[in-house]
């Protein structure tokens, strides 16, 4: 069919356009300078393989740190939202009491409020407790960010487990705390995979909070690591080439691994 | 309207098995014919391939005497009303049933006229600017017909369109399907599952099983003469009983058979070119059983569960060495649980299976006196 | 459901509430609360806060020291925003609608690949892209050449006429993947048999997209909406890294969000002044606000979910 011969046409012309600048650098990366320059869209050969932008990069920067910031604060700041997020979220659906509706309201605005608007506060507040560039002030508040969508998503999915459970266990006289941690939360599983792609991709990818948070060498998480070292070094292209494409492969590779939930958690969230 | 006519259809998504296999069917002008089946049994499927909405691996299909395999729905003049009605959601009734003539290209007023004798036939003129969220049940499915209606079709298709509805709602509704039929003087397809509404609505069942058609036939075909163990299961309610036993003698003017609970039993079916001593299957309709020795074949058994449902009651009774029976009898009759009770049919009410299940064709199949006719000659 | 009556005790209500609601607000509602009312105020002569009323939202507005800086990035994100939605969503749009038809090969594949680059972060694609544009390796001249339209190639980043539509496209291009996704989990809701109903009508498959699909998903298109503005008014780690707090050249890639960084922390000879920094923040978040209001009075009420 020729409308289908379209269709695919431009979905692949697009999948061109959206890959191919990683690509560029990925394969730019293991190239000579020269090489780099003289023939930018060729793949590297045996003559014009090197890795010495790679080696460059770990020796002046402490990199694999600045990568474990990240996932301590990415991973971090999951576990808080996922738990604190599922006790507001339970609390909120399934009692009735004095402020349900004003609490639900105030978490709702806080999804489209930007919670950048209030970092002079937040710096000082840091200030305050001695935060400053601790990886906790960073845990802090990513979730702080992400704990209104996290409640409203899984409120949604825990207004679905069937009642009958939740009664079935209170007729047996199990106690409410215990019927949230072995009734729900179990079954809202799918729910969580929904939280972590809205709640994880923002933190690791955030540029703002640790710059103004947490800028010292040893709390530097990832992003600001590699902004500040290609700032530093932008003349040398192999360092730099090599710094954007150590950021970027593992992402790539967890996004290899983890494409279809991913996608699965995006889609069911978002139709909620 | 127009006629149809279905020459070995055949569907394979795989093009290994096939779902549909072989598919011979006619249908006349103006007739009301149910696909009926359990799930899984390719009734949607045809019904599906009738409209156009799925493609035809082999045979052919025709539609008024036009070969219709690679036309599209539309091209095809047909309509559908789909079990969940969909209906526009953002539209209101009466764009809903405009859609598809703007889609025609007809023009404003014909349109408008259209909509209105339709909407006078449904009874929906009332709710022409509503939205379907605020319309119950039954008005949605009077909507979706009105929509097929002002195409003025060819051929109606429905698939299933009373099983989101409550039960004294489907009753009333399947009057105002059949007399809609009678109105329009249409050419009907419709798909179910429930037997009750296809022998109700009816001029000809198809029973559908596993890709085939066991049989088709009018009501009264299926009822009185079911070709195999399968239609005979499936139309009647309740199920026939269903008693093994084997062939003790068979001529062609009646059969004997010993069934395994040691009765014999004289059924007046052709049993000409059967098997002495093979196996068969004795089936026997609830409403053919006698609560007395009326009949000439009795037989014995202990009252288990009795049903009583007011103009009947079902008894179900359990026989020593045999199976279980039930019987229609009596409502205001009164049966003790756990009593002994004497039944009986008459040798012309039964029906004999072969081996591989087939019928034996009856010698008297109309000639029924039900238990509680013959209830009243002996008062 | 909720009971009637509620079968958990008042402590147990207080344990499951008070760790989100104490990070929330500690860490979000009240430093946003407290940011707004230090627009108020202002440093005196020995250093302390002192309440200034509107004094702060005078200077930005109208000082012309201030005013100026101010108008120039409300515009630039203005046109920023513009863009995006003259460009992110309308793609998003077409493509969503490509990978929802019927039997398409490979879409699942084709929707794991075009979603890449949203998830990476904007400082990477920042830079990757300046690095395409830049005049000095020539790539991005060598692809035009390809196209035939070489000579049309300019160093875009580093001209002040040019450089916050290359920022903007920068940005397109990352974030499509954002409505793409959400229309597209709206369009898988569109049920089947509506879209059935409607092509054994007789409708095209334009006619069907046009008049039954796309009225169906008009909320999440409200909702896509009111995302990318809040978004772009947001925006600023694109800017920062590629341009630095400067947003250059000469403050043409200004946008609010560069210009709160400026405002409150100082950069190069430019001090910081916390105060200023707050009645930046809070102008933003009236802006944003304002948006989000029109989104849920005018827009929710109008475009309400069909119940499907």
């Amino acid at each position: 069919m020729r409308n289908r011969l379209i269709v695919h046409a431009t979905l692949i012309a697009y999948a061109v356009l959206a890959l191919f600048p990683i690509a560029l650098i990925l394969t730019n990366s293991v190239k000579t300078r020269e090489a780099i320059f003289d023939d930018p869209l060729a793949l590297p050969t045996m003559e014009s393989l090197t890795f010495i932008g790679f080696e460059k990069v770990l020796a002046s920067t402490n990199f694999l740190l600045y990568f474990g910031n990240s996932l301590v604060v990415t991973l971090s700041a999951l576990l808080c939202i996922v738990l604190f997020g599922a006790m507001a979220a339970w609390a909120l659906s399934e009692y009735r009491f004095m402020g349900n509706r004003v609490l639900t309201l105030l978490l709702a605005l806080g999804i489209m409020i930007p919670i950048r608007l209030g970092t002079v506060s937040i710096l000082e507040l840091m200030v305050k407790l001695d935060l400053v560039n601790t990886l906790t002030a960073l845990v802090l508040v990513y979730t702080a960010q992400g704990l209104p969508l996290a409640v409203m998503i899984l409120s949604e999915f825990m207004r679905q487990v069937p009642s009958e459970l939740k009664d079935a266990a209170r007729c047996d006289g199990v106690g409410e705390v215990r019927i949230f941690f072995q009734v729900v939360l179990p079954l809202i599983r799918p729910a969580i995979a929904t939280v972590a792609v809205f709640t994880m991709i923002p933190a690791w990818n955030d540029l703002w909070f640790p710059l103004i948070l947490a800028p010292s060498d040893r709390t530097k998480t990832v992003t600001l690591g590699v902004q500040q070292f290609i700032g530093q070094y932008v003349t040398d292209w192999n360092s730099v080439l090599a710094a954007l494409s150590l950021a970027v492969i593992p992402m790539l590779i967890l996004y290899a691994i983890f494409s279809r939930q991913l996608i699965r958690g995006l889609t069911a969230g978002a139709v909620k | 309207m127009a006629s149809v006519s279905l020459k070995e259809l055949r569907k394979s998504y795989d093009g290994k098995t096939d779902v549909l296999a072989g598919i011979d069917l006619d249908i006349a002008d103006g007739e009301f014919v149910v696909l009926v089946g359990p799930s899984g049994c390719g009734k949607s499927t045809l019904l599906r391939m009738l409209c156009g909405l799925e493609s035809i691996s082999g045979g052919s299909m025709e539609i008024g005497g036009q070969v219709v395999n690679h036309l599209s729905p539309a091209e095809r003049g047909i309509a559908m009303v789909f079990q969940s009605y969909a209906l526009y959601p953002h539209m209101n009734v009466y764009q809903n049933m405009a859609f598809g003539l703007k889609v025609a290209g007809k023009d404003k007023a014909a349109i408008r006229q259209r909509i209105a004798e339709a909407a006078a036939t449904l009874k929906i003129e009332h709710l022409l600017e509503r939205l379907p969220r605020e319309l119950s049940g039954g008005q949605r499915q009077r909507v979706a017909i009105g929509r097929a209606i002002v195409r003025e079709p060819r051929l109606f298709l429905f698939d299933e369109p009373l099983s989101n509805l409550d039960a004294a709602l489907r009753v009333q509704t399947r009057l105002e399907i059949a007399k809609l039929h009678r109105q329009l003087d249409a050419t009907i397809v419709y798909v179910t599952h429930d037997q009750v509404e296809a022998m109700t609505l009816g001029d000809k069942i198809v029973v559908m099983h596993e890709g085939h058609i066991q049989q088709a036939g009018t009501p009264l075909d299926l009822y009185q003469q079911p070709r195999n163990l399968f239609v005979a299961g499936f139309i009647g309610s309740p199920k026939m009983n269903l008693l093994a036993g084997t062939l003790a003698e068979a001529h062609a003017n009646g059969v004997v058979v010993r069934l395994s609970s040691g009765e014999s039993v004289r059924a007046a079916v052709d049993g000409s070119g059967m098997r002495i001593g093979s196996k068969v299957t004795l089936g026997l309709r609830a409403e053919h059983i006698h609560e007395s020795r009326a009949g000439s074949e009795v037989f014995s058994g202990e009252v288990g569960v009795v049903e009583h449902l007011g103009e009947a009651n079902y008894i179900y009774v359990s026989r020593e060495d045999g199976e279980d029976v039930v019987i229609r009898g009596d409502g205001e009759r009164h049966v003790e649980i756990g009593q002994s009770i004497v039944f009986s049919a008459d040798s012309t009410a039964f029906h004999v299976f072969d081996e591989g299940g087939q019928a034996r064709r009856r010698l008297r199949p109309g000639n029924m006196v039900s238990s509680a006719r013959s209830f009243m000659r002996s008062v | 459901m909720k009971h009637e009556v509620n079968t958990v005790r008042p402590w147990q209500l207080l344990l499951f509430l008070a760790p989100a609601v104490a990070i929330y607000s500690l860490f979000s509602a009240m430093p946003l609360l407290q940011t707004l009312g230090q627009g108020f105020f202002s440093a005196d002569d020995s250093g302390k806060a002192a309440f200034v009323g509107l004094e702060n939202f005078r200077t930005i507005l109208l000082d012309p020291d201030w005013s100026a800086g101010f108008w120039n990035a409300m515009l630039n994100n203005a046109k920023f925003f513009a863009l995006h939605m003259l460009l992110q969503n309308p793609i998003g749009l077409l493509l969503a609608t490509l990978f929802s038809l019927k039997g398409l090969r490979g879409a699942r594949t084709y929707r794991t690949l075009i979603f890449l680059p949203t998830l990476l972060s904007v400082v990477i694609i920042g830079f990757i892209w300046q690095l395409i544009l830049s005049p000095l390796w020539g790539v991005g001249e060598k692809l035009m050449g390809f196209a035939g339209v070489a000579d049309f190639f300019a160093p875009w980043m580093g001209q002040e006429e040019t450089a916050l539509t290359a920022m903007s496209m920068i940005s397109v291009w990352q974030y499509v993947g954002m409505p793409m996704m959400l229309i597209y989990a709206a369009l898988l809701a569109v049920p089947d048999e509506i879209v059935e109903a409607a092509h054994v009508e007789g409708a095209s498959a334009m006619r069907i997209f046009w008049q039954i699909k796309l009225p169906l998903i008009y909320p999440t298109l409200g909702l896509v909406t009111i995302l990318t503005f809040v978004a772009n008014f947001n925006a600023f780690d694109l800017i920062y890294s590629i341009k630095g707090a400067l947003a250059g050249p000469n403050y043409s890639t200004d946008i609010l969000g560069t210009l709160f960084y400026r405002t409150f922390f100082g950069y190069q000879a430019q001090v910081g002044n916390a105060y200023l920094g707050s009645a930046v923040a809070t102008l933003m978040f009236l802006v944003i606000l304002a948006g989000v209001g029109v989104y849920f009075i005018g827009v929710q009420r109008r475009l309400t979910r069909f119940a499907l």
